[in-house]
Parts: C-alpha cells; structure tokens; sequence
C-alpha cells in the first residue's frame, strides 16, 4: 500500500517537475541574460527563450505515453485549427485550443495551441516570432487544461478566459512586435504598440467570445461522443 | 498444416440482446484464400475484428481463437494484418514512404533493416514512382494500395481484409485484388477477405463461407458453395451474373462462374431467342437539362476536365452517365448543378440557364444533388434532428425511415445513410435529381432499394441524372446512358442499345450473351430467354 | 550533384540559425552587413524569391533607416532639426544597424523556410520527440484532406440552399455551419486512423524513427564547420564593444578581425557550397 502511495506519490512530483522546470528554469535565464548581457539583444534571447521553453514543453510531453486514439485526436484538433486560421477576420484558434485543451487535457492542449502555430507558419510565414506564437497559444491551451473542471462548470467563466485568452495573447505579441522593431524595450513603445494593436486584440477576443459561446458546447458533444466511442 | 483456428465462436456486444456472432467453427490452413460474404449486419465485420485483438473489441466472447497452435492474444502483432474499407483514414502519416515505415517504427525496427524492407515492398508494389509523394496527391486506388503495402511490410502471415475495394472504382478495385492474389501465390499469405465484389474474388478463392445473422451457413469450395445457398436467398443478388443466371433459371449440373463458363452456359441452353424489344420508353419531348459544348478546366494551365460537352436529358427519364475515371463526370455533375461555372458553353434547366436563376430558386423546387460522400450533409447528433424540418422529403421515400431516428448518423450504415441524406435533399422537392456515385459502398440489398427508389421518384415526375462506374446498376435502372471519355460525351443511347452494342465496358451479363442473345444486358433478359423446359429437364 | 537543400537537416538548420542568431545578438555594422549579404545570397539560392518580396524588404529597410531617428533623439552629432526636434547621426546609424538587422533575419528565416520542407523539419523534430513529430506528421497529413473535405462540404450545403440571401450574417453562419459538419467527419473518421494504428503495432513496442536523410562524412563536415565558425564568431566578437549613443564608439582588437572572417565563412557556406558543387557539376559534365 505504502509502496503504490509512494511511487505515485514520486510520479506525480516527476510529473510536476516536468512543468516547474520551463517555469523556473526560464525566468532563471532571462535573470542570467539581463545581468550578463546588460539590457540589449532582447531580440536574440526572447528568441532563444521561446523556443527553449516551447522545447522543454515539448520534451515534457513527450514521457507521456499518449494512446493512438488520443494521438489521432490532438492530430485532428491541431489540424482543425490550422484550417480555422484561414477563415477570414474570425480566427477560431484560441477558441479550439482552449476547447481541446478542456475536453483532452493540458497536454493535449498545448500540443494543440503550439503545433498549429507551427504548422500554420508553413502557409503564413514562419519567422522568428514562431517559438513566440508557439509558446503563447501552447501556454492557453496548458491553463486551461488545469482549469478545465472550473472552465467546464461554469459558463461564464469559459467566456471570460476566452476574452481573456484572447486580450493576453495579443498583449504578449505586442511585446514581440516591439522588440521585433525596435531592437528593444520600452514601456513607451509598448503602450504605442498595444494601443494601435487595440482592433485587433478586440477582434481576438470577440472571435474567441463568439466561437466558444457558439461552437463550445456541439463541439464538447462531440468530443465526449467521440471519447466514448474511442473508448477513451 | 492449420493456421487459424476458430472454435464456437460466439460475440455479444455490450448491452445488446442478440449475439453478433453465434458459435462459429472455422479452420484456415496455411496459403489458403478465403473468402466472407453476408448481407450488411450479418456480423461480417465483427468476426474479422475478433481476429486480430489490438483492435480491442468490446463485449462479451466465448469460445476461442487460435492461431499457429496459441491463443490469438499471445501471437505477435505483427504476425496478423489487417486493412480496412476507408483508403483515407487509414493513413496515418503524411508521406509514402513514412507510410511505408510507420509500422516497423512501431516494431522498434533499425534503421538500416527499415529501409531494406521498405525497399523490397517498395519494389514489389510498383510504388517506386510515387515513393516520395505526399499521400494526399494519391488516387484512391494508389492509397488502399498504400495501406496494404504498409500492412504487408511488417511480413504477416496471415491477412483479414474488410471490403477493402468497396470505395474503390472497378480498375483499382481489380488491380487490387490482382496484388492480392499475387500476395497470396507468390508468399503464400493466408487471406480472408469479406467483399461484396465477387465477380472477381470467387476465381481466386479456394473457400467460401457465408455469414447470415451471425452464424456461419455455408463453408465450402465457391462452385459447391452457390450451389448450397437457397434459391431464395437474399444473398444471391451478391452473387457474380453466371451464377445469378444459372438460379434463375433453377439450373442443374455445374454452375457457371465465369463469364466464358455463362457464355457456354447460354450456348447449350439456348432456346430460339425471342428479339426483346429494345426501349419499351419513348423519351419524353421535353427537355429537363440540357448541355451544350460545355468546357472546364480547373486551373489554367491544366488541360480541360470537361471538353466541348454535349448531352440532352429529357423530363421523366433516368440518365446514367458512365466513363472511367478523368472522365470528367463528377466535374459535369457540378457545372450542371451550378456550382461551378464552364468557361464556354451552357447549361439550361427547364430551358433557361442556370446562371440565370436566383440561387433561392435554383436550389428550391428546381434541382437538387446528392454528392458522393453523404456525410457531407449530416450536422446533427441524431437522425431525427437530421431530418427536422425536411419532413416533404421523408414522405416521398418509400421507405420508413422511423426505426432510425434515435440513432447518430455516423452510426448508420453506408445504405442507411444515403436514405436519410436522400430526404434531406428531396425535401425541397426538386424536378431535377442528380446523383454523385450513389453506389459506392452500398451491397446489393442496398443497390436493389435503390434502384426501387429512383424508379418511384421517376415515376412521381423527378428527373433522375446519375453518374456513376458501376455498369450492372446503370443497366437495370437507368433508361438512357451516355458515357463520357476525356470530357466530352461519345456515345449516348437507350440503355439496352448501350450496353449491347458495347464489348468492354458493358455488363458481366451483356459480356455473356454478346452475339448469343441479341439485346441481352441484364441477367433477368438472359433468364427469360432460356429454355427452362430443358434445364429442367 | 548534393546541392545546399542536400545536406543532412541538422547540419543545414546549424548553419542558418546560428548565422541568424549572431546577427540577431549583434549591433556590429560589419556583422549585420555580412548578415545581409549572407542572407540575401542563401534565400536567392534556395527560395524562389519574387521581385515583390525584394521591394517588401527594401521598403522595410528604408521605413526603419527613416523611423528611428525621428523617434530617437539621442547622439551627439545634431544633423538637422525637424519639427524643433534634432534628427542626430548616431541615431540614423542606428536606424541603418537595427535594419540591416531586421532585414538579414528575414532573409535568413525565408531561406530557412524554403529549405526547411515539412519532411526536413519532422526528421529535427523526430532527433527531439519522436512522439511529437508522429503528432506533426499526422496532422500535416490532415490539413490537405479537411481542405479538400472543406470544399466538397461547401458544395454540398450550397447545392442544399445554403447561402439563400448572401448577406453576412448568412455568410458566417455558412462557415459556422461547414466548419461544425467538417469537425464531425473528422472525428468520427479518426476511429479509423486510431484503429489503423492500432493494427500496425503502435505502441507496442519502443518506436525508432526511420528518415530518409542520411548523416555522411560532408554533412558532418557542414555540422562542424558551421558550430565551429560560429564558436569562433562568439569568441573574437567578445571583446568588442560598438555603442551609438552618445557617440559612436568602438573597441576591438585584432581577435576582432578573426571574428569577422569566421562570421563571414559561416554566412556565405550556403553560396560556397551551391557555388562549389556547381563547378563541379559543369566540370563533370564536361569530361564526359
């Protein structure tokens, strides 16, 4: 009895481990960069930053052992993303995330959120700001994972992360955007930034609103219907 | 030597009150060819799923199943393949040889002994040439093969097959089974196959068993087997023509199983023929779709889909279009529902061109299409949802489609699903029906209710225009035929004159009786003309 | 003929990023400009560039040389007043730098792109998580089947009387309507690819990964070459310090110059080796 607490006991701290590392290990990093590097190359390490943690993520989830059947369906909803990105003006990719995220778990989720970054790239760009994109949509998909017994229960607190979601994101690509264009960092800059940025992180949100309001409840029918049938 | 042995096996699912399969006892030897038929829901599917265990089905089993002496679950894996009907999904990967690779990846296989035994299966399937490509440039035919080269890569001995050339066209689905008959003379694989495509199969079987309600029938060598089967029997519609004609005519004696066996079938029965009369309909003066030198290209630098297409439906007939594949058909069915536009040419519905009506009006009360894959109209959680509000259409099937509402539409089988989509769309009661390979995938109980169908409609008034590959179907509803060949029509005649003056692409009946009985095509013209006195003689 | 797009994925994606990833830590004229090159060179011989893409960063280019020094009044050097405000040289040098750096990036990540074929980039990945580039190859194998379904679906609910008045609240229920069908037959369909799996022993053993990319004595060559020039970039640019602001100043040393030549062998191996097996080709053609 001892043994089996204590063993889950250890895997559940590995487990635990996995997702503290890219928590700790990162800010450790950009400490580290900040005193060695002064306050330049935000460009070269925010790079460097996202794609390691998009990495250790990555690497996290790779010790899982996912099913066939849960691998077919982080496929699909990855796939069904990148196909959502090509609807005009009204992006549902936040929206699925989340969704797969809800109905899949965290890991699913943000094997969704980033792998449809990526893989989106290839038809609009990829560019320096993939890790940035990867790790953004990723880390939505990862929250609302671990929120997702909440997130199913109540309505509205789905809707409000959905805004949320939505606003955060845009707000963290800003801060791409600004060191992208200037080479640094400045709150002056990033107020500007996010302020001419205004439409779209409405837009965002709005389209994350009306995806989840419309499509968050057949689409979690479908997806317990379709876990019941995959038997999983 | 016995490689597969299946003792009183018997299956329930959960919750359900029949067992699924009931006490079935069935040996395999070594290198044997097997083949399964059975009507839809006769347990087909199950059985072959029993036999290889990754595919985890769930409920209660008893009984057993081994194989090389051990129980099936302690054999290696890789040691039973298994392909499945849908060429598209079952690919799991993005590129060929990644295809290809995928399961020996699975078995943990090096690098260096991947790529020898990719190379050999490689070489062996003739996909040398498309080894590279992305899966989802490949035809349908070039994907199953695929699937049974990825299958057949990790070396099993032993290969269950479930209607694995039901979505393919009929020169796909021959080349096939030709690879599969090769697999099976060349490496001695041991193949079960259930198929509803027999004409070809049972040359090549060294067994027949049929399947009715779960319970094995019928175990035999396919020429005692369709002897055994009651000259009731549903299941005889599945059978290859030959041995429709020789029940038919409550033959005695060998049965005829191929065409050149049913040629000298005919010969030594041969009454003096009565001429049939060819076309007893006089087509209708009015016309319900007309196409005139219609052309299409996709993109501009392609070559034309459909070329200088000319093709006159009359009000009140059923016109089938035939032609193999790239002939252009599926692409006439679109230009001719609207919903893409020729280049050059026109189409008129009811004399007046398509792009001229509003769509409000087009698509209500004029025409309407039913597209190859039906589940492209399903949107609701269950039948009865489905069919909300599309009530017009389900009166004017002759069949009751009530015992389905409760179920999910993805639940329903292939037949099923074309009734409830053919509701949806007849709900707008169109004069003008087209239909997109409405065949494919259906068995012959399915075909035959059809063909019931599109009669009724006809007769109540609709124009029916269907395209399709499947001959045998064309021949027995269809009024008139036109095949299409590198986008343009060449030929369109009353179907009877169609098929009797065709030599290749006609009926395995029309094939049989060419030159013996004038204006034979279907296997009921070529009953009706033997001298059963003699048979029964 | 083993062209750049050739060689083995690891040692390719070595070379290009660590040739992005000094030009993105530097402020260096001498580097970005070296970048610029090296990047213009590689994507003009791996990517199919068009003329519009050129101007894009051309204008790119210009729009930053021009903003920074409207924006930064920083420097010394006063070159003319605008608006009451100094444009100052500093400044506009350090538009030029922070251009020239923006725009090598782009150069870099277009022939990165274009080198970098989805097949390229599953094989990186599979070194990685082989697990998560079996996820990556299964949905790219999605994305063109949902785009074709997409297409056919849209037919078929066109052809039902989908789209009856073409407003836009009509429109995005259409899409709504096509994207919630498209959803359904996917999942449904994907019980076939988990089963299809299924049979063909995953996950019954530990997965290797087969690729088609070999690693060869010239890919190792490229592997070495370009970690060791760009160890050395790192090493003789140490010393240096370039500052714009208040005035431009520079410290270097004769490491520097080592620096420099490293950097510009890592930049221009993509045009070396088009350029090298080039001759070759056309002396092989010759001879025979």
């Amino acid at each position: 009895m001892t043994a089996i607490g204590s063993s889950g006991l250890r895997a559940r701290t590995r487990a635990g481990m996995r997702y503290l590392l890219p928590f700790v290990l990162i800010p450790a990093l950009v400490a580290l960069s900040v005193t060695v590097f002064g306050d330049r190359m935000y460009l070269a390490i925010s790079f460097l930053i996202a794609a390691l943690a998009v990495l250790l993520f990555l690497i996290g989830i790779e010790q899982k052992n996912l099913g066939a059947r849960r691998m077919v369906l982080v496929a699909v909803m990855t796939a069904l993303t990148v196909i959502g990105r090509f609807i005009p003006f009204f992006k549902p990719v936040t929206a699925l995330t989340v969704i797969a995220a809800l109905y899949l778990g965290a890991e699913s989720g943000f094997l969704v959120g980033a792998l449809s970054a990526l893989l989106s790239n290839f038809y609009f760009g990829q560019g320096p700001w993939t890790p940035f994109q990867m790790l953004s949509w990723g880390l939505i998909g990862l929250v609302a994972g671990y929120l997702s017994r909440p997130l199913l229960r109540h309505r509205a607190l789905l809707l409000m992360y959905g805004v949320l979601s939505g606003a955060v994101f845009s707000l963290i690509m800003d801060v791409w955007t600004v060191i992208w264009y200037s080479g640094s960092f400045s709150w002056g800059l990033y107020l500007a930034a996010a302020v001419s940025a205004l439409p779209y992180t409405l837009l965002y949100a709005v389209s994350n609103l009306v995806f989840l309001l419309v499509l968050g409840r057949p689409f979690g029918e479908k997806l317990s219907r379709i876990k019941k049938k995959y038997g999983i | 030597m016995e490689r597969l042995q299946i003792d009183a096996l018997s299956f329930r699912y959960p919750d359900a009150e029949r067992y699924t399969i009931e006490n079935i006892t069935l040996d395999l030897c070594c290198g044997e060819f097997v083949t399964l038929c059975g009507a839809t829901g006769s347990g087909k599917t199950t059985l072959l799923r029993l036999l290889k265990p990754q595919l985890y089905v769930q409920g209660e089993r008893s009984g057993s199943i081994r194989c090389d002496d051990r129980d099936i679950t302690a054999v290696p894996p890789e040691q039973i393949g298994f392909v499945m009907q849908d060429p598209e999904h079952q690919l799991v990967t993005d590129k060929v040889w990644h295809e290809l690779a995928f399961g020996l990846e699975n078995l943990g296989v090096a690098q260096q002994e991947i790529a020898r035994r990719i190379a050999e299966t490689a070489a062996f399937f003739g996909i040398e040439t498309w080894f590279e490509r992305r899966v989802s440039e490949l035809s349908g035919g070039q994907k199953q093969l695929l699937n049974l080269a990825a299958v057949m890569v990790m070396d099993p001995d032993v290969l269950v097959l479930d209607e694995p050339t039901a979505q393919l066209d009929p020169i796909a689905a021959t080349s096939f089974l030709e690879m599969l008959r090769r697999l099976n003379r060349e490496l001695s694989v041991t193949v079960i196959i259930a198929e509803h495509r027999l004409e070809e199969l049972i040359p090549m079987s060294d067994r027949l068993l049929v399947m009715e309600d779960g319970r094995l029938t019928i175990d035999a060598p396919p020429t005692k087997a369709v002897q055994l089967l009651p000259a009731d029997s549903p299941l005889l519609s599945y059978l290859p023509a030959p041995v429709r004609l020789y029940h038919a005519v409550h033959g005695t004696g060998a049965c005829p199983m191929t065409v050149r066996e049913g040629r000298d079938y005919i010969r030594q029965h041969r009454a003096i023929p009565l001429p049939i009369q060819p076309s007893s309909r006089s087509p209708h003066p009015r016309p319900a779709l007309t196409l005139k030198d219609l052309c299409y290209r996709y993109r501009r630098d392609d070559s034309d889909a459909v070329h200088e297409l000319s093709l006159t439906v009359y009000e009140g007939e059923i016109a089938a279009v035939v032609g193999g594949n790239g002939a252009g058909k599926s692409t006439a069915l679109l230009l001719c529902a609207g919903l893409v536009r020729p280049y050059r040419g026109a189409v008129k519905v009811f004399d007046r061109r398509v792009s001229d009506y509003p769509a409000e009006q087009l698509y209500h009360g004029t025409l309407a299409l039913l597209t190859q894959d039906v589940t492209s109209l399903f949107l609701m959680s269950s039948v009865r949802d489905e069919l909300k509000g599309y009530r017009d259409g389900e009166r004017m099937l002759p069949f009751d489609l009530s015992p389905l509402y409760d179920r999910h539409p993805y639940d329903l089988s292939g037949g099923e699903q074309q009734l409830v989509a053919l509701a949806k769309v007849l709900a707008s009661s169109p004069r003008l029906l087209l239909l997109d390979e409405p065949t494919k995938g259906l068995d012959a109980s399915a075909k035959n209710r059809l063909s019931v169908l599109l009669k009724k409609l006809r007769n109540d008034g609709v124009t029916v225009v269907l395209v399709t590959h499947d001959v045998a179907f064309a021949a027995g509803c269809a009024d008139r035929t036109a095949m299409l060949f590198r986008g343009g029509c060449v030929s369109v005649a009353p179907t009877r004159e169609f098929f009797s003056t065709n030599s290749f692409y006609t009926t395995a009946a029309a094939r049989m009786a060419r030159g013996l009985l004038p204006n034979a095509v279907t296997v009921e013209d070529i009953a009706s003309q033997l001298s059963t006195e003699e048979v029964r003689a | 003929m083993k062209r750049y797009r050739d060689y083995n994925p690891i040692a390719v994606a070595a070379n290009m990023l660590a040739a992005a990833l000094v030009a993105m830590f530097s402020m260096d004229p001498v580097i970005l400009a070296v970048a610029l090159t090296g990047g213009i060179i590689a994507s003009l011989t791996c990517a199919s560039m068009r003329k519009r893409d050129h101007l894009f960063a051309l204008g790119l280019f210009v729009a930053l040389v021009v903003i920074n020094p409207i924006f930064s009044h920083n420097g010394a050097t006063v070159l003319f007043i605008m608006n009451d405000s100094p444009v100052t040289l500093e400044a506009t040098l350090y538009g030029v730098s922070a251009a020239m750096m923006l725009v090598s990036v782009l150069y870099w990540f277009r022939a990165f792109t274009a080198v970098m074929t989805s097949d390229r980039l599953l094989y990186l990945f599979s070194r990685l998580s082989p697990r998560v580039s079996l996820v990556l190859s299964m949905a790219l194998r999605t994305v063109p089947m949902l785009r074709e379904r997409w297409q056919k679906i849209e037919q078929a609910q066109r052809a039902l009387g989908l789209y009856r008045d073409g407003n836009l609240i009509d429109r995005v229920r259409g899409i709504l309507r096509i994207f919630s069908i498209l959803v359904t037959w996917m999942l449904e369909n994907g019980v076939i690819t988990a089963d299809s799996m299924d049979a063909r022993c995953y996950g019954t053993h530990r997965r290797t990964s087969y690729a088609l990319f070999e690693f060869g004595c010239s890919d190792a060559a490229v592997l070495g070459l370009s970690t060791g020039l760009a160890a050395l970039t790192l090493w003789g640019l140490s010393g240096t310090d370039f500052q714009y602001y208040p005035t431009v100043s520079y410290t270097g040393s004769a490491v520097t110059i080592i620096g420099y030549i490293a950097y510009s062998g890592l930049c221009l191996l993509p045009g070396i080796i088009e350029l090298w097996e080039g001759i070759r080709w056309n002396g092989y053609r010759s001879t025979r």
